[in-house]
């Protein structure tokens, strides 16, 4: 080994040992306690119970945290689209100003935010009301699914914008004015030649948030009730009720599986891009 | 120049030695509870031992919310007993149930209700009883919380007075009823547990044992009425989203618990009009104990300090006027103690006779935790 490289080891070594110490670490432990129960492993009782009790939550966290990727990618792309084609400078400097305040704002100050706005007699109806929109009688709340989802796409809109803003921003704009020229509109523009040409961005962004929303504890427990709920939510109730590791961590062997499935897309992703 | 020197600055060191010499034992009081119970004895009972008490210092102490804050009591107090250490760190506990229990069970606790006198002024099941576990004589309740109905009178005019009524009204009104389940607070949870003792019976050996699992069959068909009852509620998000929909009249009635209702209301934040009900059967709610450890240093001036705090006096202005608990003590203690708004508010919709009748205890630990699971199993998945 050259000097230089045992000198380049030297210098990530206490970032290598954070690493291992913090994540490693408890990352191994938590999945041998899951296919430990009673001090006796391994086994699978953990993740029966965890299949009987929750499969319902576990399609049901996929589906919110799926629905909310989407919901965030398709704003995100309609903001990034019109900060990118818009003609208009004040358009584009206003919006530029709006869509970023939520990425300064914690999850859990949204998840209060929305319980009042999102609730059936909350800000947004009565707005709705107040506007002759609605008849009073007929609003729902959104203290469900899609409270969860509006909250989780509201958090992420801005993140995913700003990435894929700046990889539209590098585009080669010549591309972009030949189709205008050719008479296309700016949405055809968007969706037929500036989305595929970003579609890495896309990916990758879409991958950090679902991962980001599969983790989050407060959303769930603060914006919706819990029948049915996060798979989250359920691993706190195991440890919090019950004590029960085994379980709360065979949940998060479930969860961890999920997270690799995006994170197999990610890699893929960049490391196809490292290659170029 | 030195001559001057010298006396002033042992004047001063002096002055630095003799504070902690002359003053100060220290009473060390810690609070497995929220930032207001930690208050409690910070602003209010301390500063009143302390005047009585010349010379001793009550230092208050909070390790947070929910059972999680009584376990980590014992984890320091088990450290310290196997350390072999004299004097333990902590001289008055203010803990829960099911750690009352675990701690009485290995020995960590006085024997001291007989040298107070104030422990005459304990009837109630839940100063001999903690969830399975004879705990007589080591703890008396600070106080009790209960968990009831609230309503709205304006929207609800046939009150139900049985979980039977309740299920016939949720089918003629769906959607006005809003619960928690069991995963969001222990408003939920007392009404999951409420439900399975009103339909399946035998209340006395979920709550006094002994342990049968076999008694457990006959709780399928009570989750069962359960899961439909269900189908017709709102499943609201935690406690204080119960009373948030109360409040914005987005549901009609839901189970609460009565301290964070009267204190809510106080605050504005529930109207003023809504009401209570604890219906038959009944519903659970439970105590905070006070116990004084077997290795505080202070033990007498712990009792002294419990005394205080059980007397009938501070019971009636800072757990009932102050906080909206019902009493640790008797409540027949307080009469004449307590203003009369207080009282009317505390006990007009819920009177002492009915609490006395429906105010139950939670199930021994193990009943709990299969009640629970249960009902992960066979409503909520």
């Amino acid at each position: 080994m050259s000097r230089s490289s045992a000198f380049a080891l030297l210098l990530v070594a206490p970032a290598l040992a954070l690493v291992a110490v913090f994540f490693l670490h408890p990352l191994v432990l938590s999945v041998m306690s899951a296919f430990m129960a009673n001090g006796q492993g391994p086994t699978l009782a953990n993740f029966s119970r965890a299949f009987e009790l929750y499969s319902g939550d576990i399609i049901f966290t996929i589906f919110v945290v799926t629905s909310a990727t989407i919901l965030t990618l398709v704003v995100a792309i309609a903001i990034a689209g019109a900060l990118t084609l818009s003609a208009s400078a004040s358009f584009i400097a206003a919006l530029r100003f709006l869509y970023r305040w939520p990425l300064f704002v914690p999850f859990i100050v949204a998840a209060q935010c929305m319980r009042t706005f999102l609730a059936r007699n909350g800000l947004m109806n009565n707005a709705f009301v107040a506007l002759g929109l609605f008849d009073p009688t007929t609003t729902s709340g959104y203290l469900d699914w899609r409270g969860m989802v509006i909250t989780f796409a509201w958090k992420q809109v801005p993140f995913v914008t700003l990435l894929i803003a700046g990889a539209m921003a590098s585009l080669d704009r010549a591309t972009i004015e030949a189709g205008r020229d050719l008479g296309a509109s700016r949405l055809r523009v968007l969706v037929e030649l500036v989305i595929p040409q970003v579609m890495p961005t896309l990916l990758v962004s879409a991958t950090l948030s679902f991962v980001l929303m599969l983790s989050v504890l407060s959303v769930p427990m603060m914006v919706a009730g819990t029948q049915p709920t996060l798979i989250t939510v359920d691993m706190a109730f195991r440890i919090n009720a019950y004590g029960d590791y085994g379980t709360a961590n065979a949940l998060g062997v479930i969860s961890y599986l999920l997270a690799s499935g995006a994170a197999i897309f990610y890699l893929r992703h960049t490391l196809k891009d490292d290659r170029r | 120049m030195k001559s001057l020197l010298v006396p002033t600055l042992s004047v001063a060191v002096m002055a630095v030695f003799a504070q902690p010499a002359a003053a100060d034992t220290i009473l060390n009081v810690v609070t497995a509870g929220d930032v207001n119970m930690v208050d409690y004895v910070k602003d209010y009972l301390g500063p009143m031992f302390e005047k009585t008490h010349p010379g001793v210092r009550v230092v208050s102490v909070g390790t947070g919310p929910g059972d999680a804050g009584s376990q980590t009591i014992y984890e320091k107090l088990s450290a310290q007993k196997a350390a072999g250490s004299t004097a333990w760190d902590f001289d008055v506990l203010v803990i829960h149930q099911k750690m009352a229990g675990q701690m009485v069970r290995e020995g960590f606790l006085v024997k001291y209700r007989d040298t107070v006198a104030t422990g005459k002024l304990f009837s109630r099941d839940s100063a001999k009883n903690s969830l399975g576990t004879n705990v007589e004589g080591f703890v008396l309740p600070m106080f009790h919380s209960q968990t009831a109905i609230a309503y709205n009178p304006d929207m609800v005019k046939d009150v139900p007075n049985t979980y039977s009524e309740l299920a016939a009204w949720v089918k003629k009104h769906p959607k006005q009823f809003g619960w928690n389940g069991i995963k969001g607070g222990m408003s939920g949870v007392a009404f999951a547990v409420g439900w399975v003792s009103a339909f399946a019976g035998k209340q006395d050996q979920l709550v006094a044992g002994p342990y049968d699992k076999a008694i457990e069959t006959a709780w399928d068909g009570p989750l069962a009425s359960l899961k439909d009852f269900n189908t017709n509620v709102v499943i609201t998000p935690g406690n204080a989203g119960t009373l948030d929909q109360l409040n914005r009249g987005e549901i009609a009635m839901g189970p609460v618990w009565v301290d964070m209702f009267y204190s809510w209301m106080a605050d504005g934040k529930l109207p003023p009009n809504l009401k209570l009900k604890l219906i038959d059967p009944g519903m659970p709610g439970q105590p905070m104990y006070y116990a004084v450890p077997v290795g505080s240093a202070q033990k007498q001036l712990a009792e002294e300090f419990v005394a205080l705090a059980t007397s009938p006096d501070v019971q009636a202005k800072g757990i009932v006027e102050r906080f909206n608990w019902y009493p640790g003590i008797d409540a027949d203690n307080l009469k004449g103690k307590v203003a009369d708004a207080a009282w009317a508010k505390l006990f007009g919709d819920i009177p002492p006779a009915t609490l006395a009748k429906n105010g139950q205890s939670f199930p021994i630990t193990p009943y709990f935790n299969d009640i629970l699971e249960a009902y992960e199993k066979k409503v909520a998945n």
